[in-house]
Order: structure tokens, then sequence, then C-alpha cells
């Protein structure tokens, strides 16, 4: 049962990774926390519902599909939101309400347009496939959520540090007003973050669709605190800290359901930021950090 | 008239609550603090109460008092361990603060009613009650801004670093102030479970914190009338929009996200923003 | 800014227009009951039980008014969403009743909103008629509170030993939903259940509102290898648990025991064929066979296009109840006289059978066993050995 359980909590994490690297990013580069987030989530896992369901084009498609919507809805963000309160000097907290009321408008239209009942992703030949090994039953979709997030990590962050678009991305992290002095077109960078972090969170609810079978409009509310607590565990803006806090996440939240039961669950996790918080100040992994929070 | 203030009469008993504990995040603002415990301490405020009413007669005044003293020495013990965290790392404790101290009230069955909640409450907070603790609160804000102490809150605000190297004991002075906030949240915790005459874990979750601190940065974070406008806003918006049904959500947020854009310092800068606009 | 205000004031004006010329109208041909429809239609799993039972309520006003049954009164609903949020349920309680001046409410959807918000039904002298609160004590609060929806006390006993004889059924599992009225107090229903028939209890799971993952649970319940697993949960999360029961690799012998509110065609829609074989119970079901039922089942699928689940036929009784009581009273206005004459209705013909008001204002129906046609996606009627 162990094995089975850490696969259960493996998997799980792999989704919180996966969504939490879009939050760290755009918090890593811009400061600021978009919780619009969560919708965005939401809206990937009914954009690649409705590819499959409507178009009846294959998953990888609906996926492509998801992460380009869900990706331009990250640039609304920034353009209805954050942009506009940047001009205007207003303080971070204001982009934390905007954000928030973008939030309520995208579940709201999602409510209307696809009404407010779970459903769930046709049965596809991901769905029911599984392997038997040492007595637990790793489902294929298990393997892939893994592997996605490992692989998002992997090129993300090669991004980062290869490209010339990840060179513009840290200049403009570390400060806009030097990104701007050494001609930077920071405007553009702030949208392909965004654009990357929104498609990231759409690409995680396909994945959370597809393991649970189940989309509905209010999706998106418990990820994002799952998003905030991963960000924390592993430091806030840490790309490689969001994989294995999303993943530690995961196993901590399943060996609480087997060890003490699922009333407690969240506690565990909250408890485990607390403690992490109060001994080490700066998150698991403290990088450049001085300049964050 | 009287009709019509017993048709929205939770409303405005919600109004004026919601703005009380907004002035407890208010003052944290000021502060530079941006405090998401307010749904933690409520908690412990309204049980405690509930308990002391309901299981051992009390007065509903010396309920309230043992309230806001059993929040503010949580908010003592919570300050002295997260205060020192910075920016948005004390935010998160304070939100993990909260969750924890729902899920507790969500599994203590014998205590909290779990899930199922605590109903029978008396119905004991009354819309007076609640106006004259605002105009109370109101007061004191005010008071303590144009003291000493708010110009040493300001100085925080602008250059903590500044404040400390002047030989000013920042972290006492923050812990202070918390711990008063604290003593609102618990006011207001102990007010609300006697208002609905039902109370459920779920009201004192993370929404609950995060509707509280939204509420004095949408009406203005250092607007004295701030945390009333927007408490107000907050309340009533959704009522006002009833009629629209489904597109409610929708209209609701446009609304919000209209106010931040076109306002961004608060929406208590409504006027100032006007004459400018007006003047040219 | 100035658009907004605008549009919205427009839209003030029509719907102001829109009711005064309905009120109008009305006020030429005759008297008009106006009732509180409190139905959540947003706000997560309750919306699917809220929008059934106001689908299955405006079924039956609209037929009752158009048969003329109550001669010169108009039943007229007016609709408020609660968004599941007890909070409002209060403001919407308050305005209908001060404001709208109601005559009568429907609803509300979930337990814990009746909490907070019959109260003030009891106080201003207004009947409640709830189709979907089965959390235990509610119709306590006061005697103008009523309940079509058959609590599980009443239906889940029947169903347990019926689950016991045909499968020889020793060990069970139970899992249940932690923060919602209706699943915790069918979990405390079921496990008084198995102790009162000396069942072994080989394990408790629970999860929180909103999980969709039981994978850990799931695989806990596995390794204690129980003969049946009992669930305490609503529709949507019954059938997330039946699928990754079956993913999971679980025995296709362990049977799966479900509560009053897994009866939704949700469940098989969502399950497909992994709903196969569920047992459940229910005052009624969309194949009941009695003449009314069909009847009523016929109506909502031409209205509506789905066939309705047992919230709706709840609310139709208690539409239809109602009605009756606004007749025998021939008042619209007199919420006290309109409350006597309800409690005195007893041997009603309605949807769920015949049933009358138990000394607490419940609705008293005989239980029927259902197993789960995963493939035509129905509940059919147990055979009875």
């Amino acid at each position: 049962m162990l094995l089975q359980q850490f696969v259960n909590g493996l998997s799980l994490g792999a989704v919180y990774a996966v969504f939490a690297i879009g939050f760290s990013l755009v918090f890593g580069v811009m400061n600021v926390l978009n919780l619009s987030q969560g919708a965005v989530f939401m809206w990937g896992a009914y954009v690649g519902l409705e590819v499959v369901r409507n178009l009846a084009l294959p998953l990888p498609l609906a996926i492509l599909a998801a992460g380009i919507a869900a990706g331009l809805l990250g640039v609304l963000s920034e353009l209805l939101v954050f942009r506009p309160l940047q001009r205007r000097g207003a303080n971070r907290w204001m982009g934390m309400v905007g954000s928030l009321a973008l939030a309520r408008i995208l579940i709201g239209l999602a409510q209307e347009i696809f009404g407010t009942q779970v459903v769930r992703y046709p049965d596809n030949a991901l769905a029911g496939a599984a392997i038997d090994l040492f007595g637990a039953r790793l489902q294929l979709l298990q393997v892939v959520a893994i592997g996605v997030a490992f692989t998002m990590v992997v090129a993300l962050a090669a991004l980062l540090r290869f490209s010339n678009l990840g060179r513009a991305i840290r200049t403009v992290a570390f400060s806009e007003s030097v990104a701007r002095l050494v001609g930077i077109p920071v405007d553009r960078v702030r949208l392909a973050t965004f654009f990357v972090s929104g498609a990231l969170a759409g690409g995680a609810g396909v994945l959370w669709s597809l393991l649970f079978q189940s989309v509905s409009p209010f999706m998106g509310d418990s990820i994002l605190l799952k998003g905030l607590t991963v960000m924390i565990l592993g430091g806030l803006g840490n790309i490689v800290g969001a994989l294995v806090g999303g993943l530690l996440l995961g196993l901590v939240e399943v060996a609480s359901i087997v060890a003490v039961g699922s009333g407690y669950r969240d506690a565990i996790g909250f408890g485990l930021v607390l403690l992490i918080l109060v001994t080490r100040p700066t998150g698991l992994f403290a990088t450049r950090e001085t300049k964050r929070a | 008239m009287i009709d019509l203030f017993e048709a929205y009469h939770n409303v405005i008993d919600l109004c004026l609550l919601n703005s009380v504990l907004a002035y407890g995040c208010f003052l944290l603002l000021g502060v530079n603090l941006f405090s998401l415990a307010t749904g933690g301490l409520m908690a412990i405020g309204a049980y405690l109460s509930i308990w002391l009413t309901m299981q051992q007669g009390w007065a509903f005044a010396p309920a309230l008092l043992a309230a806001a003293v059993a929040a503010s020495l949580a908010a003592l013990g919570l300050g002295s361990l997260v205060l020192r965290l910075r920016g948005d790392y004390f935010t998160m404790a304070t939100l993990a603060f909260t969750e924890v101290v729902r899920i507790i009230a969500l599994n203590w069955n014998s205590v909290t009613g779990g899930a199922l909640g605590i109903f029978g409450i008396p119905k004991l907070a009354e819309t007076w009650q609640l106006a004259l603790l605002l105009v109370l609160v109101i007061y004191l804000v005010w008071a303590v801004r144009s003291s000493g102490i708010g110009e040493r809150m300001r100085a925080v605000a602008a250059d903590e670093l500044a404040v400390s190297t002047a030989g000013y004991d920042v972290a006492h002075f923050k812990l202070a102030i918390f711990t008063v906030s604290g003593a609102i949240a618990g006011l207001g915790g102990g007010l609300a479970a006697h208002l609905n005459m039902f109370v459920a874990p779920g009201d004192f979750g993370f929404l609950r914190s995060f509707d509280t601190v939204i509420a004095p940065v949408l009406g203005g974070a250092w607007n004295i009338a701030g945390p009333v406008i927007g408490a107000t806003l907050l309340t009533v918006l959704p009522e006002a929009l009833r009629f629209s049904a489904q597109m409610r959500e929708i209209l609701v947020g446009s609304a919000l996200l209209v106010a931040v854009l076109f306002l961004p310092t608060g929406v208590a800068s409504l006027p100032t923003v006007l004459r400018r606009k007006w003047s040219i | 800014m100035a658009s907004l205000t605008l549009s919205r004031r427009s839209i003030l004006l029509a719907a102001g227009a829109t009711a005064l010329s309905r009120s109008l109208a009305f006020a030429q041909s005759g008297r008009i009951a106006k009732i509180g429809l409190v139905q959540s239609t947003t706000g997560g799993s309750a919306a699917l039980y809220g929008i059934e039972q106001k689908q299955g309520i405006e079924l039956a006003f609209a037929e009752i008014n158009a048969a003329k049954t109550l001669k010169d009164i108009t039943l007229q609903t007016i609709h408020a969403d609660d968004g599941a949020d007890r909070g409002q349920t209060v403001n919407i309680f308050q305005r209908l009743i001060r404001q709208d001046n109601v005559v009568a409410i429907l609803g509300p959807t979930l337990s814990n909103s009746a909490f907070a918000a019959d109260p003030i039904a009891q106080q201003a002298g207004i009947p409640v008629i709830a189709s979907s609160n089965t959390a235990p004590n509610l119709t306590k609060i006061g005697d103008f509170i009523f309940r079509t929806s058959v609590p599980e006390d009443q239906v889940f006993p029947t169903v347990l030993r019926y689950a016991v004889k045909t499968r020889g059924i020793k060990r069970v599992a139970l899992i249940y939903g932690l923060d919602d009225a209706l699943t915790r107090s069918a979990h405390d229903v079921q496990k008084k259940a198995v102790a009162d028939l000396g069942l072994e209890q080989v394990g408790v799971e629970s999860y929180q509102r909103g999980d969709v993952d039981f994978s850990a649970q799931l695989t806990k319940i596995r390794e204690q290898k129980p003969d049946a697993i009992i669930l305490g949960t609503l529709a949507e999360e019954a059938a997330a648990i039946l699928r990754q029961a079956r993913q999971l690799g679980f025995d296709s012998k362990v049977a799966f025991i479900g509560c009053n509110a897994n009866i939704s065609a949700k469940l098989f829609e969502l399950a497909g064929p992994a709903a196969n074989g569920i047992i459940v119970g229910a005052a009624w079901f969309a194949g009941f066979d009695s003449p009314r039922s069909k009847a009523f089942v016929e109506a909502y699928r031409k209205r509506y296009g789905t066939t309705p689940d047992i919230y709706a036929a709840q609310g139709y009784d208690a539409a239809y109840l109602l009605a009756e009581a606004i007749r025998r009273a021939d008042d619209v206005s007199n919420g006290k006289l309109v409350r006597d004459k309800l409690a005195s209705i007893s041997d009603f013909e309605g949807v769920l059978g015949r049933f009358g008001w138990s000394v607490d204002r419940d609705a008293t129906v005989q239980p029927k066993v259902l197993i789960g046609d995963g493939d035509s996606k129905v509940f059919v009627a147990a055979p009875t050995s």
C-alpha cells in the first residue's frame, strides 16, 4: 500500500507543481500575486473539454488549445489589471483586489456558458490504462502527470537560463528600471511571462480534470490556496522550489489522510508552512530573496 | 419605512459588522501589514462567546469582552512568532493560522459541533449595538491616527529601517497594534455568532479573512473612511445586484474591477478624483 | 463608470415595468398568492439540487394555474438564489417576507441555510416547506417548518438490510463528507444502522467539500478488504469514488451502498458503467410505477428535456401540498391560516406515493430499494426476494 500511496501523492503533487510554477514565475518577475490564476486553471480545463467534446479533436490538441487559451487569459490579467494599476501608482494590494475581481468575472462567465454542474472529460485512451507494479496500481495518467511536471520545470529552467527571452525575464525580475536602461522591451517581457504562467495553469487544469474526472466552475478556488502554500514551501519566486514544494505538498496531504484522516489534511499542510516560516523565515529554498517580500 | 428597514435589516447589520472588522485590518495596513488572521481570531472569539452565553449562562457584554481578550491573547502569541517575517511571508503565516483554526473547529465536534455547526444561538447582537461600536471604533482609530502613535505608524510604513535605527522598538510597536486588531476581530467574532443564530467553521476561513482585509484596501487604505466604504460596498453589491441572477457574479466582479481601475487609491478618493477632473 | 450606471438603471426600469405590468394584469382577474422560491442555482453542488427543485416547483405551479384548481387565485413564484451562502439566505428571507409579502416559502436548498433563515419565517408566521433539507432536528425550529424531503433514517436501514440479505455482507467500510450537514447526518444514520445490524466496521474515511481525489482514502480502504463500501456523499463525489475505486482495481464483488443524495442522473453521467450495481434507497425514483409519478416524469421531460431526480419530485409534491393548503384556506396573505391548513393535510396522493405529515411535520413515505444500472443510466427497483 505504501507504494500506491506514494504514487498517489506524487501525481497529486505534480499537478500542484505545474500550477504553482506559473504562479511563482509571475511573482518572481513582477512581485505580484495573480489571484486570477485559479480561474485561469479552470478555464483551461473547460477549453480542453470543449475541444475534445464538441470539436472531437484528439487529447494532445486539446491540451495545446487549453494552454494557448489560458495563456491569453493570463495576458488579459496583465493588460486589464496589473499594467494599468502599475501605471497609476497603485499599491501592491490593489493588484490582489483587481485580480480577484477578474477571477470573479471569469468564474461567472464559466457559470453562464458552461452551467454550474460538474462534468467530465469523455472516456479516452489514457483514462483506464494502468500498470500493476509490486502490488500497486499505477495509472498511466498518474505517470503522465508526474512526467509533465518534471518536463515543464526542466523546460522552463532551460528557457530562463539559456534563451534570450529567459535572460530578458531574469533581468526584468532583478529590476525593471535596469532592464529598461539596457533596452529590454519590458512590457513585452511582462506579457510573455503572464502568457507562460497562464498556459501552465491551464495545462494543470486539464491534467487535474483528467486525473480526477471532474470539471466545474469552482475547481479553481481550492487550487489557489494550494498554490500559495507550495510557493511558501518552495520559496517565493523559485521555479525549482515550486516543483519540490508541489511534490512535497502532495505527499504530505496523502500521508496525512493515511495517518490521521482527511479532516486534518489541510491543517497539516498549513501547520508545516507555519513551522517552516517560523524556523526558516524565507522558505525552504532561500535564494536571492533580499529584494522580494 | 419600518418595513424597508426590516426587509434589509440583516444587510444593514452585516455592513456595520463588516465595517468594524475592516477597521481592525485598517490599523495593520497602516504599518504595512497585510494580515489574513482575521478569520482565525474571529473564530476564537465566536466559539468562546457562544460557549459562555449558551453553556455558562453569561450575559452578552461580558461574553463579548472575554471574546475580545481571548482573541487578543491569541494575536499576541501569533504576532510574537510571525511579525518578524517579511511582507508576503507574514501574510502567508497569518493565512496558515486562520486555516489551522478553521480546521480544528471543523473537527472538534464536541465543542464546535464540527461541520454541522451550532444552531439555536440567541440573537443578542442588536443593530444599535453594532452602530455604537462602529462609531466608537472610528473615533478610536481617528484619535490614534491623529496622535503621536499615528505619526509613528506612518513613519514605520514609510521606512521601517530608519525608525528602528532611530532607536524605537518597532517590533513591540507592531505587536501592540496586532494585539489591538486581534481584540477587534475577537469582538467581531462574538457579534457575528450572535447575529444569525447559527455558526459553522466555514464562516471563519480564508474567504472571511480576505473579504475583511480587502474592504479597507478597496475603500482606501490610508483614508479613515476607507474601511466603512469598502465594507459597505462589498456587502451591498451582491444584494443590490440580486436581480441579475445568473449574471450576478460577472456584474459584481466587473463593478469591483472598474472601481479598482478608476480609483486605484481607493473608493474614498472619489470626491478628490472628481474634483480634479471637473476643475480641468 | 457612467455607462455601467445607465445600463443598470435601464435593467432596473425594465424589471420594474415587467413586474408592474404582470401584477396589473393579474389584479384585474383575481388574487395572487406570492410564494418565495428560495433555491440555490449557483454555489457549487447545491445548485444541482436547487435547480431540480426550482424546475419541479415551477412545473407544478404552471399545471395548477393552467387547470385553475385554485379558481381565482394565481400562484406566483418569486425566485431568489442564495448561492449556497446562508448569510444571503437570511437576507433573502427578510426581503421576501417584509418587502415582497410572500405567504409561504419553498426552500431553502441547504440544511445549513435553513437553520439560519427558518427562524425568521417562524417568527414572522410564514410557513416554509423544504424539499431537500435532511439534517436532523430541523423541524424543531418551529411549527411553521415542514419537510417533504424524506430523512435518511427512514430509508437507509431498509437498504442496508436488503444488501446484507442478498449479498451476505459482514465487513463494511464507510466514506463520507466531513463538512456538509447532509453527508454528515447521512453518515451518522449509516453508522448506526451498521451497528444495529451487527456488521463489522473495518474503516471510516472522510473527505471535504470540493475534494475530487479519493485515491488515498480508497487505497486505505482497499487494504481492509471490506465486503461493502457505504457512501455518505453527494452525487458528484459518489461518482468520482465509484470511478476511482474501479481504477484502483477494487474487487468487482465489493458492493457499493449509497445514500439519498446519490440518486441523480448526474451519478450516471459522471460515473458511467462504474455506477453499475450501486444500491441505494429512496423515497422515489424516476421509474416508480404509479400513474401520478409517471405523469409527472413525462410532463417534466416535456418541459425541461431531462429526467427529474428525487429533489424535483419532492419539490413538485411540496408545491402541490402548498397549493392545496392555499385552496383550503382560500386566502393569499394569512400565513398562519395557510400553515394550519397545510398541517391538516393527511392522506396526500403525491408523486412520492401516499403520505402525510409526521408529528414533527416531516414526510412519511415507504422507502424503495434501488439498484443502479450503469448501461441504461437509470435506477431500477431491486428485486424483492
